[in-house]
């Protein structure tokens, strides 16, 4: 994978995570997933601390289920969103690339705007060809801060 | 319209009924200020846990209502409640959220405080005569601070009722809670999720401690989920009471689910209850363990849901915020404390299954409240079956109001003092 695929990698990304296509999403994974989105900038130990979310791959398909479930009353109606993802740099270590990125997602839900921001730490592999996320760690720029509710891809 | 007369104008007996409320007590804004200097500047307040200024010169920021403090253990191990304004121009004297130190230095004009509340020095002292005497000048404590089980309490009143007499039968479910550990003690030590909703204060303890009702409606998909793994079936719940205590607290009371988890328990959790019958024996560990922790609220701030505390904080008539934390329980196995962490971020916090649907619901609770054609509530449910005990509590079915209804009583005694 060159440094042109993983960049089109994140953009594909970000358009399913924004048009809601939860299942194809999922297939970006790999099995060993971690998702990682801690409430702390700090360095921070997850089996200590709490986080807003650390899935493995069992419980981030319980998470796609639930969002797809039509349940969720902050997606209904779904929120319109759109993100840009920037500042991308890749660190190579044997098979696994480590992908720094920035991003600034925009969401309309109900009579609100709401601006959402940080960096996604990727790490990513090939497998069968394909590219798939070994682990993302998310670091909002307001994760210490009172937010409101996170029922989205991020 | 309602909203312009003013709060003190109002008579609130006429807004609290036994089967009813007015909206106006959630979008009234004079009627929040007086909330504030009824309730929360004058009742026992939770403000946080001892775990959470372990050593010497540990702080954290807090808020009595609308007021900010400092939890600031000092270097002589005691834990005190100082208001965070600086006795020179009132500056907000602790801008960090949480921290170590042996003074605290106003930025403003440099006056240093030590960690016990003394002044130590006004800057450039060569300008105040003997006039200025520094025992005159140290930080305000809060007036009464007291601590149940390591959970510590202020007051902004200088007389009243003791924490303990606040507490009342509170006590009997904070027990029920804290006893989970086998050497009885929580820890606050894992973080805080934060999260901030555009609704009314009240809303949150009332949503918290009714959800065996909606959460039929909006948390269908996560209670089916957890009850195929669990084995629970949520519509099997006879056995559980709601109940609302004199002081305005609320219970769910869970202590007789007949269920156990599906799945061979682990290693670690089979060890872990081994302990807990060790401590309090075998009857009184069934009512601790398989989920069966009640759901509390202790007026008028803190409430315990399944895996953590969740403090209050009022902003404005129609903000605030909510701080979750994962209650860690001290000297278990540490696949205990794991589990709980993972389990707490599935139901709750921003990203969470369950309380994402209760901070929207509230917030479109809030919008509705806008339509005044008929401005009642209504909170009659299983009124003609509440059992009405001694002490003023009264216990319902689990999917009953009368724990709100109880929570109002209380609240109509505070707010008519005026």
């Amino acid at each position: 994978m060159t440094d042109a695929d993983i960049e089109k990698f994140l953009f594909r990304e970000a358009r399913l995570m924004d048009e809601h296509r939860y299942q194809e999403w999922l297939t970006l994974w790999a099995s060993d997933a971690v998702y990682w989105v801690p409430c702390l900038h700090e360095d921070t130990d997850p089996l200590r601390q709490v986080s807003i979310i650390y899935d493995n791959r069992a419980k981030l398909e319980d998470r796609v289920n639930r969002l797809q479930s039509g349940s969720v009353l902050a997606q209904d109606p779904k929120p319109r969103m759109r993100r840009v993802i920037s500042n991308v740099e890749v660190e190579r270590t044997g098979e696994e690339a480590t992908v720094d990125s920035n991003f600034i997602l925009v969401q309309a839900r109900g009579a609100n705007q709401y601006t959402w921001c940080g960096k996604s730490i990727h790490k990513l592999r090939e497998q069968d060809g394909a590219i798939k996320i070994a682990y993302k760690k998310v670091l909002l720029v307001n994760s210490d801060q009172e937010m409101p509710v996170l029922q989205f891809l991020i | 319209m309602s909203n312009a007369v003013s709060a003190s104008s109002i008579n609130i007996g006429e807004l609290i009924q036994p089967d009813r409320i007015h909206g106006r007590l959630y979008h009234d804004a004079g009627l929040f200020r007086r909330e504030m200097d009824e309730i929360f500047h004058k009742v026992w307040v939770y403000l946080g846990h001892e775990s959470e200024v372990p050593n010497n010169g540990d702080y954290v920021r807090r808020q009595i209502g609308l007021q900010p403090v400092i939890m600031v253990r000092g270097k002589d191990g005691k834990v005190r409640v100082l208001f965070n304004r600086c006795r020179h121009r009132a500056n907000l004297l602790c801008p960090h959220e949480r921290g170590n130190g042996e003074v605290f230095r106003c930025q403003y004009h440099g006056w240093t405080y030590s960690n016990q509340g003394d002044l130590l020095a006004p800057t450039f002292d060569e300008a105040y005569d003997s006039s200025l005497r520094k025992e005159d000048f140290g930080l305000t404590p809060v007036p009464r601070v007291q601590t149940y089980r390591g959970l510590i309490f202020a007051s902004a009143s200088p007389s009243g009722i003791s924490l303990d007499e606040h507490l009342g039968g509170a006590k009997e479910f904070l027990d029920l809670i804290i006893d989970r550990s086998p050497v009885g003690e929580i820890e606050l030590t894992a973080g805080t999720q934060k999260m901030s909703y555009r609704a009314n204060w009240k809303m949150l303890p009332e949503n918290s401690l009714e959800g065996s009702y909606h959460g039929h409606f909006i948390h269908k998909f996560a209670f089916d989920l957890f009850d195929s793994r669990s084995g629970r079936d949520r519509m099997d719940h006879d056995e559980d009471s709601t109940r609302s205590m004199p002081g305005g607290h609320m219970v769910e009371d869970f202590r007789g689910v007949q269920y156990h988890p599906r799945q061979e328990p682990s290693p670690a959790r089979k060890a872990y209850v081994e302990m807990l019958i060790k401590t309090y024996g075998a009857e009184r560990t069934e009512s601790l363990t398989f989920g069966r922790a009640p759901i509390l609220f202790v007026f008028p701030n803190l409430m315990f849901v399944q895996t953590h505390i969740r403090r209050l904080q009022p902003i404005s008539v129609n903000e605030t915020h909510v701080y979750y934390q994962p209650v860690m329980l001290k000297d278990v196995p540490p696949q205990i404390n794991q589990e709980i962490l993972r389990s707490h971020e599935t139901s709750f916090g921003p990203a969470g299954f369950l309380s994402p649907d209760d901070i929207e619901v509230m917030e479109r609770n809030q919008v509705g409240l806008q339509a005044m054609g008929n401005e009642w509530l209504f909170i009659g449910r299983g009124i003609h079956r509440e059992e009405k005990l001694a002490d003023g509590a009264t216990i319902g079915h689990d999917m009953d109001e009368n724990q709100l209804r109880g929570l109002w009583r209380h609240y109509a005694q505070l707010m008519s003092h005026v």
